[in-house]
Formats: structure tokens, sequence, C-alpha cells
């Protein structure tokens, strides 16, 4: 890992960190109010690729580990991470590595808007709410005792608001790769 | 705006040192799972309770902490007596309580840089691997801590430009210019350090 590629990471655990202190804001038809933070493992893995976003992620994870109030609400601690939703927190780190992973894949520099929107759309979809429902829904029914299968069905509430999460988080990274490119490219 | 949640003071469990409080912590949290008796439960929930309190932690202050996700563990609670026997779900929910309190009173008692060293040392291994230097990783987290005032800070600014303009503020409009600008400044930064020899290399 170069200086910079750390110096990227860093950053970028500081803006999801700054994302958290914003309010929620409650879309109109959805049951569950979007927080900006947790966008940021779409952001991440679109904007600053697979590896690095993972290390962002695994850095905000230790300092909710060392007791910082790092998460939106002002949570921290070592009980989010024990407690019931832990599975979701340590998979925003696979997540932000797989839309990273997917991300490189797909889009790349000088290609047209349309195309490059969708693949950071379909990364996003895969990364920020595949890999991570894969991680905290498991982790849920085991902890708290809630038989799987409803447990999935409870998380359908959540569906919808992640989508529109994917969508914003798709323009700000096209946003992004238009002004300052980074995401590296993968062959 | 990112005060710890240590508590200051000199309680047994601030005395302990970091490394056997995490160990306990977990042998702790999974050897729950294999007990399914209320009253056992009731009795370790009551224990890491006091044990939370012992950190000096005002009563009103330690609730306020843990609230989210008391919320979540009383939701589920709630759906699980729906699902299951109701002897089922209160076993669950006295153990999820019980964790989370020791937790709390792990994260309560222990500062930041105990916290760190440790967390340094359990990176060793990753190092071995070739993953990261575990020197990188002090680096890489003063180097959250020091901007996020500064990333907060250029939100608010970029906040007051757009309304300024009478452009309505949305996240959606602010996140593009508020990471390009946050990431433009990596390269002068990573220039910053190399120059001072601070990785070493």
């Amino acid at each position: 890992m170069t200086t910079r590629d750390i110096v990227l990471s860093a950053l970028f655990t500081a803006i999801i960190i700054v994302l958290g202190f914003l309010p929620p804001v409650p879309i109109p038809l959805l049951p569950v109010p979007i927080t900006a933070q947790s966008m940021g493992v779409m952001l991440a893995g679109c904007i600053i690729g697979a590896k690095r976003g993972a290390l962002a992620y695994a850095l905000l994870v230790v300092l909710v580990a060392v007791g910082l109030p790092v998460l939106s609400g002002g949570r921290g601690g070592l009980n989010v991470l024990m407690g019931p939703t832990g599975g979701y927190v340590f998979g925003w780190i696979i997540g932000a590595f797989v839309t990273g992973l997917v991300a490189e894949k797909l889009v790349r520099e000088g290609q047209s808007a349309t195309k490059q929107m969708t693949g950071f759309f379909i990364a996003s979809i895969d990364g920020g709410i595949g890999v991570v429902y894969l991680c905290g829904m498991p982790w849920l029914s085991v902890v708290a005792g809630t038989p799987f299968d409803k447990v999935v069905l409870g998380s359908l509430a959540f569906i919808p608001g992640d989508l529109v999460k994917a969508a914003i988080a798709t323009l700000a990274a096209r946003a992004v790769i238009v002004g300052y490119p980074l995401l590296p490219a993968r062959v | 705006m990112l005060t710890s949640l240590h508590v200051e003071g000199t309680s047994l469990l601030h005395r302990i040192p970091v490394k056997p409080k995490l160990a306990a912590l977990m042998v702790f949290g999974l050897g729950l799972y294999l007990v399914d008796q209320p009253l056992l439960l009731s009795a370790a929930l009551v224990l890491t309770g006091l044990l939370y309190l012992s950190t000096g932690i005002r009563l009103s202050e330690g609730l306020r902490r843990l609230k989210p996700v008391l919320f979540t563990i009383a939701f589920l609670a709630s759906v699980n007596l729906l699902l299951l026997s109701p002897i089922e779900a209160l076993v669950t929910t006295l153990r999820l309580v019980a964790i989370l309190f020791l937790a709390a009173a792990v994260t309560a008692s222990t500062a930041i840089a105990e916290f760190m060293a440790a967390v340094t040392d359990l990176a060793r291994p990753l190092e071995r691997l070739g993953l990261m230097k575990a020197a990188d990783l002090g680096l890489a987290l003063g180097l959250v801590l020091r901007f996020v005032p500064e990333i907060a800070e250029r939100y608010a600014a970029l906040k007051e430009a757009h309304a300024a303009r009478g452009i309505p503020v949305k996240l959606s409009r602010m996140l593009g210019p508020l990471i390009i600008s946050t990431l433009k400044d990596a390269d002068r930064i990573a220039e910053a350090i190399d120059a001072r020899g601070i990785r070493g290399q």
C-alpha cells in the first residue's frame, strides 16, 4: 500500500463519519428513513475501489471497537459490534470490497455516462446491498434467535430505501469519476 | 465532536488491562449461548449491569448510550414473542442484554490509547501476511480523527454556498463536491507524510 492509498482510505473514513452526523432523511412512502452513512459502503467501493474501500471501512470498525461514537446517531463501542446488528457492521468491510471489485471490472474512464452509471448501480447493489445483507441476516438470526426466513422477510422493508441509496451513490460516483477519477481499472 | 465513550475512573474494571478484558468479553459472550435457563441468565444480566454501573457512569448516560441497541433488542424480542415460545423469547433477550452491558462496561472502562495499543498488537499477524504494516494503522486512524472536523466544516460551507445561490440543499447534490474536494487533498497529505519519513521508507 502506498502512502497515498492509506491517506485516501483515511479521508474516506472521515467522510463516512461526517455523513453520520447528518440527520436521517425521511423519504415519502418508505417505512425507514435514509441515513447518509449507510450509503458509504457503495460510495467507498465505487469511488476509491476495492482495496482502499475495504480499508476505509476496516478503519471505521476499529474506531467503533475502540469506543468512539462514529456511527450515525452517536453509536459506537463494543456493544454495537457484539449486538444483534453486528453482522451488518462487519459486512460493510466485505461489502465495500465487493462493490469496488465489481465497479473496477465494469467501469472505465471515458465510457459513456449510461455505461458508467449502470456499472456503478450494479456494483452498489451487489456489494452494498447483497453482501451486507448476506453477512448481517445470518448473524441477526443466530444472535437474536429469530428464525432466518422471518429475518429475510423483515429485511425486505429496507430494500426500497437501499435502492434509493444505490441511485444516489451512483450519481455521486459518476460525478467523482468525471471530476477526479480514482477508481483503479481491473482487466 | 467526537468524544470518547471512555469514563474516567479507578474501578476494578479500569485497572484490568485491555487484552484480558477483551478475552473475557469474548468468552462470556460465547459462553452465554450455552446457557438457556432464564434464572441463570437473569443473574448474568444483573451482574453485568452492576459491572457497567461500577465504571462510574451515571445511570441516565449509561442508558442513553445503549438506547439504539436496546431498541433493536426490544423490537426483536417482540418479533420473537410472536414466532417462538415465550420462554425462548425471554432467554434470547436476557442473553443479548447481558452481553450488551458487559461490552459497554469494557468500552467505558478502557481509554482509547490502551485500545489502540491492543489493536496495533492484534494487527501484527496481518503484517506477517504482508497485508499492511501495523504501524500504518496508527497513522491512518490519526488521519481520520484529524480530518473529521475539517470535513464537517467543508460540508457546512458547501451547504451555505448552495443556500446562498438559492439551490435547495440536497444530499445527492452535495456528495460529489464534498468527496472530490476532500480527496483532492490526498496527494498533498501523502507527499507531506513521505517528506517527513513518517512511514520509514
